[in-house]
């Protein structure tokens, strides 16, 4: 009996379970578990962009999604591309809907951004290169430092050369390829030298986006949706502003794309047109760079008349530089938003349910035995083996969603069901002399590990698809899933059969 | 602790599966032909429940706005005519309980603001605890896609396995049709009571595809690899292994659906539920029916 007992705690796979559960189980206190958004509260948005792209773009989504939300003072953040068209995003410790729909609004805004100057586009988003820390003087002076590109900067000094004090333009979604029905008066602002800086023999603003984006722009005078739609041949989408919003539908009933963008009460002509353009600017061009020399790191500066405005639009043209290196546009596709008590409630839920449920198990497997001889090692294994699968999700810093959850329920299930071959197999053993007795245990466990590795296989062979291959929270299913068997199979399983093979008196 | 090792065995334990296998006798006394023939009458019926009555798709799969509230006792109805008028879309309000909390979710069409609902609702509701997500029809179809690429691709890597394991056509092809069977029909149940067709479900019918395999691969293998048992024999300690494994994974699923309040949770042990009934008669039954017939001519292993 001693030996036996001895024989069982060194054997080689005994050892292997209470490492791999020390191990566990300390990771497990030095290291918290991570949780889904969906269990700890927060948002979780998909995004999809406007075309698939290929990889290095989705990498540059990637990273400037998360500058631009951390320039909004927002913690843990993750941002995650899945295959060409889909990014996740992912935020904690979202208190209201509001804050939640905020944060939508802002990855939506993220728009396509150019720098103009005399209606030539010099450069993109993808031509930032690297926005400083902005600086504020004492006079309210600001000043956002930025590098842009060789391309960029080499272009610009060329149509820069000799023209100090004009106006140089940003815009972040720009209706690009469209005709604009605007009020007359608004008509005129554009045309007039209005948005000009310094320079009144600069081309208007109207000149600029007209050749820029290909933006055409005509004062709204009564005009039917027949004309306006005669207009807007070739055009890519229709927008009206502040014109009566009825021409909307009968335009969009001649299956034309319109935006519509009616006046905020109280918005001057002025703040109107920067709205519908998304123009920041324009900046008057400094003496510098007008000399034809290519200069990358550049920077934008204003004066506002307190600190406060100051601080607010330099600020503002940080965040557009930041965002503005977004290559394409994306749309929030998907939303969930789960407040962080609530998650609390699930989090304590999923674990008196997993208990519950390893509870079930020790009373059904017993019923099924009379024998707690062989319940308690099935249930207790089961609960190293989540103790395992925790242990290397907190190790791997695996955020555990519901998703993931379910996959280390399916892993335990798996578990017993493959604990119940094992016992079956060895219970079933005729009582003969020892030495074929001992045959016959070695076949029926080779016979029972057959089942175990069939079962095995094609669970991570079903698995691994979608762990490779598909977006979305699937992913963590899997893992989790894939997981735990291999737990199972590689460390739980054999341990058991020992374990078993020692109680049940067939070593 | 210490006992002779001649008497080591639980003799409880014998008992207690002499026990069992008696119960499930009739199961091995059943004639293969209709072994075979039911199960194939409940796939077809399953197969025409899907076809007038397909679950519906859960707003993850085809785009809309669900907005839930948790610590609210407030009649559907009326609350879906309020929410309805104030906002000027017809919304559906469908209302839940669980052991500790009673709440209400709201289903509304896609481009509904969801903080307007819960503005509306908090006005009568302040202390409820508001969750909202919302999900555009071009994601939906995207996740509808993978959804049905995850369970094409995930059945033929299973198949694929089964064939490597068995290398056997016969045995092999009616693991694989008895667990398509069981998605089927754990797919019309799911029809029949209202179950939404969501990413969550089809992670549960992923799932099934894992444990509905077991058995069949216990089963398969206790009959092919049977040394001096008779197929009967095989058969029976199968069948009794087999029903600890499902009544046992049953229990389990029993205990989070009736604890869990979370529908994800709720919405895949139900579907497992579905699933694991479905494989107890494909397994033993039909998948047991095909193997004695096969296995009953002798050029193949012999029959008794």
């Amino acid at each position: 009996m001693k030996r036996r007992t001895r024989n069982l705690l060194l054997n080689w796979r005994i050892i292997l379970l209470t490492l791999f559960l020390v191990g566990s189980v300390a990771t497990l206190a030095f290291k918290p578990l991570t949780y889904g958004i969906d269990i700890s509260g927060g948002v979780a948005l998909v995004a999809q962009t406007e075309h698939p792209v290929d990889s290095d773009t989705m990498q540059l989504v990637v990273s400037s999604l998360q500058k631009r939300l951390n320039t909004l003072g927002l913690r843990d953040i993750t941002v995650e591309a899945q295959g060409d068209q889909i990014v996740l995003i992912k935020v904690a410790n979202v208190s209201t809907a509001e804050e939640a729909n905020q944060i939508k609004s802002v990855i939506e805004s993220q728009g396509v951004f150019y720098m103009e100057f005399t209606g030539t586009v010099f450069g993109t988003g993808e031509d930032v290169e690297y926005v400083g820390i902005y600086q504020i003087k004492s006079d309210n002076s600001w000043a956002v430092p930025f590098r842009i590109s060789k391309a960029a900067a080499e272009k610009f000094a060329e149509l820069a050369y000799g023209k100090k004090g004009w106006p140089v333009d940003m815009f972040l979604d720009p209706p690009v390829d469209s005709l604009m029905v605007v009020p007359d008066s608004v008509y005129r602002l554009m045309n007039s030298t209005d948005f000009n800086a310094e320079a009144p023999d600069a081309p208007t603003l109207m000149e600029r986006v007209g050749k820029a984006f290909n933006v055409t722009v005509v004062a709204y005078a009564n005009q039917s949706a027949d004309e306006i739609a005669k207009l807007a041949e070739g055009k890519d989408k229709i927008v009206l502003v502040d014109v009566p919003q009825d021409l909307q539908t009968q335009l969009e009933g001649m299956n034309l794309t319109v935006r519509y963008v009616p006046r905020a009460p109280g918005e001057s002509d002025h703040s109107l047109v920067v709205r519908v353009l998304g123009l920041y600017g324009p900046y008057s061009l400094g003496e510098g760079l007008t000399v034809g020399e290519p200069q990358q790191d550049v920077q934008i500066t204003g004066t506002a008349p307190d600190r406060m405005t100051a601080e607010q639009e330099a600020s503002t043209i940080y965040t557009v530089l930041k965002s503005g290196s977004l290559p394409v546009k994306l749309n929030v596709v998907g939303m969930e938003f789960i407040s962080p008590r609530l998650g609390e409630n699930f989090r304590t839920q999923a674990l008196y349910a997993g208990l519950a449920a390893l509870i079930a198990v020790l009373l059904i497997v017993y019923f099924h035995y009379r024998n707690w001889r062989i319940a308690v090692p099935i249930a207790s294994t089961s609960l190293f083996e989540v103790v395992i699968i925790l242990g290397f999700a907190s190790l791997i810093n695996w955020n555990l969603d519901l998703p993931s959850i379910a996959g280390i329920i399916a892993a335990i299930g798996t578990g017993v069901d493959q604990q119940i071959v094992i016992t079956d197999e060895l219970l079933s053993g005729e009582k003969t002399t020892r030495i074929t007795r001992r045959a016959s245990v070695l076949r029926r466990m080779g016979r029972a590990f057959f089942v175990i590795f069939a079962s095995a296989a094609t669970t991570i062979a079903a698995m691994s698809f979608l762990l490779v291959y598909f977006v979305g929270t699937l992913k963590g299913f899997a893992f989790t899933t894939i997981l735990g068997v291999l737990i199972g199979i590689l460390v739980t399983r054999p341990a058991y059969a020992e374990i078993a093979k020692y109680l049940l008196g067939e070593d | 602790m210490s006992k002779p090792k001649s008497k080591a065995k639980p003799t409880a334990g014998d008992a207690v599966r002499a026990r069992k296998r008696k119960k499930l006798g009739f199961l091995a006394e059943m004639e293969y032909k209709k072994m075979i023939l039911y199960p194939l009458v409940v796939f077809l019926v399953a197969l025409i429940l899907l076809a007038v009555n397909f679950p519906t798709l859960g707003i993850d799969l085809q785009g809309g706005v669900v907005v839930t509230a948790y610590g609210i006792d407030a009649n559907p109805d009326e609350l879906a005519k309020t929410l309805s008028a104030q906002l000027g879309v017809d919304v559906r309000v469908e209302s839940f309980t669980s052991v500790d909390t009673s709440g209400i979710r709201v289903y509304a069409p896609v481009g509904t603001d969801p903080t307007e609902i819960i503005k509306i609702l908090k006005h009568d509701y302040p202390n409820a605890e508001y969750t909202h997500s919302e999900v555009q029809p071009t994601f939906g179809k995207i996740a509808q896609q993978q959804g049905i690429r995850a369970l094409v691709f995930a059945f033929l890597a299973m198949a694929v396995v089964v064939f490597l394991f068995f290398r056997n056509l016969v045995p092999s092809m009616t693991i694989i049709f008895s667990a398509l069977s069981d998605m089927a029909i754990a797919v019309a149940l799911m029809g029949l009571f209202g179950i939404e067709l969501t990413t969550a479900t089809i992670a549960a019918l992923l799932m099934l595809i894992g444990y509905t395999v077991d058995s069949n691969i216990l089963l398969t293998t206790k009959l092919l690899r049977r040394k001096d048992d008779t197929l009967d024999e095989a058969y029976l300690s199968a069948v009794s292994t087999g029903f600890t494994m499902s009544t046992t994974t049953l229990g389990a699923l029993l205990v989070l659906w009736i604890i869990s309040t979370s529908q994800t949770i709720d919405n895949i042990a139900i579907v497992l539920i579905f699933g694991l009934l479905a494989d107890f008669m494909n397994t033993w039954v039909l998948n047991a029916g095909v193997l004695k017939w096969y296995l009953s001519n002798p050029a193949r292993g012999g029959s008794e």
